[in-house]
């Protein structure tokens, strides 16, 4: 109970830095922070299934003692991903910053309204 | 039943354009050198053109009902399993014509470069992928793949609209893709499975459905797609990049990108116990956008704004018919989504070729469009003719294919208050688009009023981008003219027994309903160009727009369909 309070504690960090936090990288920061909570509430649920090395046809016996391999196959995906959102995150905010001189979303949509 | 051909042809719309990708990228590496143009082009046709043999040999095992199969023929429990059905066939159809239009315009117009094909058909590849998916797992890794290439796409402009447009859009689709995932571990905590068929087996045998927990679940995942289907309230990031994004990329981004995962989500939902009721929810939230994104649209000054603006008022419509749950709406919606992106695709074409051979996108000050294309060497009135097609369409004048799909549409909510709300909305459209059409009068002398800006430096209308608009064109004439035989195709596709009721093109009361919105049209575009209503609009542009915003829009929308979907249960 408690490991799942600190995950959403993590998460709803994330999702406050996202909507309170004015800064392009913070923001960045605070989608990756969200990510991770989703990322360790997985694992933490999918390490209580079984013990084994998921290995087919290798290790013969009950299939319920191996570690349901799913969870870690769909965080792997999503760490893949959350790491190509992140760059992709902070190499448009490079390039606004390189326009406008400012990582302040509010200050970048004045600069973009006036164009 | 499947055999091993017929899998193996099915994944060919995904691998196609995949492996067109990874040809481009190499492509790359040869630097500018003319092997690299040879071998950009072959990976254009590879991915672009060759699929469309693969679906014409795949039709009559779709029209069959389709079949399901595993990627690679794994089987069921580790591998990934696809449905390609009359659904998957229909929606591929949409995607590979939309986006085949917008890349031949681009050769034109631009964005130009091995990169830019690379990302381009990345992004088809998945737009592939998402429509015959039926596994979580994989739609979550479909989802994230178009996002990602639709993010680079919108930014590909290089302008700095653009790029904050991508930001925002980007931020708030992977906010709620990481709800997307905690919907997707409620469903495989319940039932330990991913796949759309386990996850129905799974939650009919626990008693209750799943309870809370899955309709808490069911609200995270459709949130989620809702956002890049851009219905209300999600819709806020989608005006931004779809009027900022380079003109072919805003065609494929209105006519395709926001109608796949609408359809792909559909899928899901037929498995789901609260499917129907989140289905009929999402709808009627639809209905309503319908009608409040006209009334946007009419007010804006940025043509390409406008157009981003009738593009969710559009899949408003569509998104209406979805919500019936039915063989039937279903039909209707994917015959509206293909209309739509067509004539969406022309109108983005048309009016951002205009934009450019005049130098500015304002409607109020734009005159004089066909001087300014004459003058960009557009000399046999292509684009305008094109304009005028596109416009005819949208506002549903017959015998253009707007009128058919819209007539279908309407025909489902006879007697209801939709049927109303999609009523107003067409004479808003019809107001929209005379203004928009202001652009084609001549310029107005007294020198207190903005004079027709001056071409912009070396702007040309090349062959590929009048091929591309012809194209179109002429697809809106004859998809209207056949739109009986092709709605009864698709309702054959989609298992609709009834059929649609396709309106009669000469004549008849939907035509005499056709001649009323033109009337109230008018009358609102009159009202719209006077004083008071340029007061009005100007007043609905200048409404505070941020970034705060879309993210609480999408959590209050994700908290409202939760609650309603526990209260339902």
């Amino acid at each position: 109970m408690i490991a799942r309070s600190l995950i959403l504690a993590i998460f709803m960090t994330g999702l406050a830095g996202l909507v309170a936090s004015r800064n392009l990288v913070k923001k960045t920061y605070a989608l990756a922070i969200m990510n991770s909570a989703v990322v360790l509430l997985f694992v933490l649920e999918g390490a209580t299934i079984g013990t084994r090395a998921p290995l087919l046809g290798g290790s013969p016996g009950d299939a319920a003692a191996f570690v349901d391999p799913v969870p870690q196959a769909l965080m792997l995906t999503a760490i893949v991903v959350g790491v190509c959102v992140s760059a992709l995150a902070l190499a448009l905010a490079f390039r606004l910053y390189r326009a406008y001189g400012t990582l302040d979303i509010d200050e970048l949509r004045k600069h973009v309204d006036h164009e | 039943m499947s055999t091993m051909n017929d899998a193996a042809l099915a994944m060919l719309p995904v691998f196609l354009p995949l492996g067109g990708a990874a040809m481009a990228l190499f492509a790359k590496t040869l630097r500018g050198s003319r092997a690299a143009r040879t071998l950009e082009a072959t990976a254009a046709f590879a991915g672009l053109a060759l699929p469309w043999i693969a679906l014409a040999a795949l039709l009559p095992s779709a029209m069959a009902g389709g079949f399901r199969f595993s990627v690679s023929g794994w089987n069921d429990a580790i591998g990934i399993t696809q449905r390609f059905d009359g659904l998957s066939w229909l929606v591929d159809v949409l995607g590979f014509t939309g986006a085949g239009a917008a890349y031949v315009y681009s050769r034109g117009a631009g964005p130009k470069g091995p990169h830019f094909t690379a990302i381009f058909l990345v992004q088809t590849s998945a737009l592939a992928a998402t429509a015959s998916t039926t596994d979580l797992f994989n739609l979550f890794v479909c989802l994230e793949v178009l996002g990602l290439a639709s993010y680079v796409l919108v930014a590909s402009s290089g302008k700095g609209g653009a790029l904050l447009a991508a930001f925002s859009y980007l931020a708030v689709s992977s906010a709620a893709m990481v709800f997307f995932l905690v919907g997707l571990f409620g469903f495989y905590r319940l039932t330990g499975s991913l796949s759309y068929e386990g996850i129905a087996a799974g939650l009919a045998a626990i008693p209750g459905g799943g309870g809370k927990s899955a309709a808490l679940s069911t609200a995270c995942v459709v949130a989620a797609i809702a956002i890049r289907v851009a219905v209300m309230p999600v819709y806020g990031w989608l005006p931004d990049a779809h009027a900022l994004a380079p003109h072919a990329i805003s065609a494929v981004l209105s006519g395709v990108l926001i109608k796949t995962p609408l359809f792909a989500l559909g899928r899901l939902l037929g498995f789901l116990p609260l499917g129907s009721a989140a289905q009929a929810l999402v709808g009627a939230a639809g209905a309503v956008t319908a009608l409040v994104a006209v009334v946007v649209a009419l007010s804006q000054k940025d043509a390409k704004r406008l157009l981003a603006y009738h593009s969710i008022s559009q899949i408003g419509y569509i998104v209406a018919a979805w919500g019936l749950g039915t063989p039937a709406g279903l039909s209707a919606a994917w015959l509206h989504a293909f209309y739509h992106a067509l004539f969406k695709g022309l109108l983005f074409l048309s009016v951002g070729t205009i934009a450019d051979a005049a130098g500015t996108r304002n409607v109020y000050e734009l005159r004089g469009a066909g001087a300014a294309l004459a003058l960009a060497g557009d000399k046999g009135r292509v684009t305008a003719i094109a304009y005028a097609i596109g416009a005819l369409s949208i506002t549903a004048i017959p015998p253009l294919n707007g009128f058919s799909s819209k007539g279908a549409i309407s025909a489902l909510f006879k007697g209801d208050w939709r049927y109303w709300a999609l009523f107003a909305a067409g004479a808003c459209t019809v107001a929209s688009f005379l203004k928009l059409s202001t652009i084609f009068l001549p310029p107005r002398g007294d020198a207190a009023r903005p004079r027709p800006p001056e071409p912009a430096e070396g702007f040309r209308v090349t062959p590929s981008m009048k091929a591309s608009m012809t194209f179109l064109a002429g697809m809106c004439v004859v998809t209207g003219l056949f739109s009986r035989r092709i709605g009864a195709f698709a309702a054959g596709m989609l298992g609709a027994g009834g059929g649609l009721s396709i309106p009669s093109l000469w004549g008849g009361a939907e035509a005499a309903k056709t001649g009323l919105a033109v009337a109230i049209g008018a009358a609102l575009f009159a009202l719209a160009v006077s004083s008071p209503g340029k007061a009005i609009a100007a007043a609905v542009r200048s409404r505070p727009r941020s970034f705060a915003g879309l993210v609480v829009a999408f959590a209050a929308g994700l908290a409202a369909l939760g609650a309603l979907l526990v209260r339902l249960q």
